[in-house]
């Protein structure tokens, strides 16, 4: 327990890291499952295409990024602990969310729930760094253990 | 010593006589155990020839995870789950199968496949091969491989199906038309093989060979080449420049991809039917979309098979049982498991006891425990909950652990849900994540795992087989996996 606060606040004083659950909360903000955002075969749901460009809050799991120091990760539903692009046989699932934060952010254990709140953007987007195509962000995005 | 004189006249005179002599002799368990030992001496072997053999394989699912899947239909069918019968259940014989291969105790579904398909155990990662091959080296190939059901029945007149909801390439279906020093040569074999061509490949030479009748399955991007996308977006892994379903096509198969081409496939028992619903693997029964149940594609394969009167073998996967375990994520083994389920009773309603042998089985279970002591009714996806000492269903209060932490019923013993978080430094510890009793039912929650790993492991444990139809009492007691094999074998070839 005291290892979780030190880790906790250890994570507050992180470059990117902000808003804690309890103020995300106060923000009035449920935090959504990533299956809400879709609709099917790559067909966005309803309340996602009556949220672009909102800030919304999802909670799910950080995969293991491709860089440090950097401001892009990839949220799952499940826990994944490969990248998508260190393993090119990982069976990737299709329901994934693109985080884009405001700052460079510390990793978190891909095992450990988050929730990440940012704004949402649809429609697809080639990441110049990594290459990655999205169809689906959250940008300015800030993050917590869920 | 009264009793038990009284009790040995009773038996000689019959179980009913016996009952009179019993306090509890109107007890529902107890006639229901004397209904049961009834229904045992009634019953008579089955030695007529198999025209027919359905091998029907739930992969991952050991006991186990067979006993979380019954506890969850039970459940959904608006019991408390324990007592509930799945279909397969109530087949009449039954056997506990050691599933390892030669060089692995904890085996995988190319190992199990080749011993279930060829009736030799192998190692672990080949597949229609013995173990004298070494994983990865074609080298060791020539002389090594083994002769499938498949091409005995093949040799017999019969005609062949193989469909599974994996890559019809995965490793279970290629069991039965490939054989392979490594069960990933999915659509190439390494620089130098010249030994044997991929698993995609073999099975398009099965099929315009006449070996494959019908197949169907996931793993689309394997016939196509690199670069070429086709059907829902699937882009082509086949560095070769094949595209072996024009080939097929070209060969006179019909292909079908989704819905409306399985339901117009031309189900004459002549054209070759090759169904390739996904890029890899099709979708979990939970989420499926324009694609076949495993019952459908059951039906279509009995349907396009049984008009051959020299009969068929068909081998039936439930492919993804599997990977829902792999992913620590039971809401979803259990729905696929009940899927399976559905597609055995399917089956067994198409098909004739006198003349089909349906064998039931698992290749290997996985590393999935249950909990105690729930009381009866925890909902089996879950909280474990408190026994009411005054009645038979759970208090609706979960169980605590000394963390203060209720639990779930089901666990892993190792997965990426692993409770152990890696810390600033590399070690890992941590404590368990609290979870509600909805949280936990989530299609999407992953049960909490000990030992993490990136992808949950299969186990060595037994597995069961269930079976009916002729020789179907051959499976008794204890068996090796490769006998799974031989009772078939002796079943279709009995004179």
């Amino acid at each position: 327990m005291t290892m979780q606060t030190t880790r906790r606040r250890a994570l507050a004083l992180a470059a990117g890291f902000i808003a804690a659950p309890a103020l995300l909360r106060a923000q009035g903000d449920e935090a959504i499952k990533l299956r809400e955002l879709y609709a099917g075969d790559n067909e966005f749901s309803e309340f996602a295409r009556d949220s672009e460009g909102e800030r919304i809050t999802v909670e799910g799991f950080m995969a293991p990024p491709l860089q440090a120091d950097s401001t892009f990760f990839v949220l799952t539903k499940m826990p994944m602990s490969v990248c998508p692009f260190c393993e090119t046989e990982a069976e990737w699932p299709e329901d994934i969310l693109a985080i884009y934060t405001r700052r460079k952010y510390r990793v978190v254990p891909f095992n450990r729930k988050i929730v990440v709140r940012g704004e949402l953007e649809l429609g697809g987007y080639r990441d110049p760094e990594t290459g990655f195509v999205s169809l689906v962000r959250l940008a300015n995005a800030q993050f917590d253990y869920a | 010593m009264r009793t038990l004189s009284l009790g040995i006249a009773a038996l000689l005179a019959g179980t009913t006589a016996m009952a009179q002599d019993v306090a509890q002799a109107d007890n529902e368990w107890f006639t229901a155990g004397q209904e049961r030992v009834q229904a045992e001496l009634a019953k008579t072997q089955n030695t007529n020839t198999a025209r027919n053999v359905i091998l029907m394989i739930s992969d991952g699912n050991g006991v186990g995870s067979n006993y979380v899947t019954r506890l969850f239909m039970g459940q959904q069918a608006g019991g408390l789950g324990d007592d509930h019968v799945i279909h397969f259940e109530n087949y009449p014989n039954l056997a506990l199968v050691k599933t390892y291969n030669v060089n692995s105790q904890t085996p995988d579904s190319a190992g199990t496949g080749t011993a279930m398909m060829a009736g030799v155990k192998t190692n672990i990662g080949v597949v229609g091969v013995n173990s004298n091959v070494v994983r990865g080296d074609c080298s060791t190939l020539p002389g090594n491989t083994v002769t499938a059901i498949s091409e005995i029945a093949d040799g017999m007149g019969k005609s062949v199906g193989a469909i599974s909801t994996a890559r019809i390439t995965h490793a279970t279906p290629a069991s039965m038309y490939a054989k392979t020093v490594d069960r990933n040569f999915e659509d190439s074999v390494p620089e130098g093989c010249t030994e044997q061509t991929d698993i995609a490949s073999q099975l398009l030479e099965a099929m315009t060979g006449g070996l494959i009748d019908i197949a169907m399955g996931g793993g689309r991007r394997h016939f196509v080449p690199e670069g070429v996308e086709v059907e829902e977006g699937t882009g082509g892994r086949r560095a070769d420049g094949r595209n072996l379903i024009e080939e097929a096509q070209e060969a006179g198969a019909y292909y079908a991809w989704n819905m409306e081409t399985f339901a117009a496939a031309p189900l004459d028992g002549e054209t070759p039917i090759l169904g390739l619903f996904e890029s890899s693997h099709m979708q979990y029964e939970a989420d499926r979309e324009d694609e076949p149940s495993l019952a459908e594609m059951t039906a279509a394969a009995i349907e396009h098979l049984s008009q051959n009167e020299n009969g068929f073998v068909l081998m039936v996967e439930a492919g993804r049982v599997d990977h829902a375990n792999h992913a620590t994520n039971a809401a979803r083994m259990v729905r696929d498991g009940a899927a399976f389920a559905e597609a055995v009773a399917m089956a067994d309603e198409m098909t004739d006891d006198e003349e089909t042998l349906i064998v039931v089985t698992a290749d290997h279970e996985h590393a999935i425990a249950m909990n105690g002591y729930c009381a009866r009714g925890s909902p089996v996806l879950g909280l474990c909950m408190q026994a009411d000492n005054a009645g038979i269903e759970h208090t609706g209060e979960p169980i605590l652990a000394n963390d203060g932490k209720p639990y779930t019923v089901i666990g892993y013993l190792n997965g990426a849900s692993s409770v152990l978080i890696e810390q600033p430094g590399g070690e890992y510890f941590g404590a368990r994540p609290d979870v509600t009793n909805e949280e936990a039912q989530d299609i999407d929650y992953v049960q909490q795992a000990l030992v993490p790993l990136s992808s949950e492991t299969h186990s060595g444990e037994d597995v069961a087989v269930y079976a009916k139809g002729p020789f179907s009492h051959l499976y008794d007691g204890t068996i090796e996996q490769n006998v799974i094999f031989h009772v078939m074998h002796h079943a279709m070839t009995a004179e």
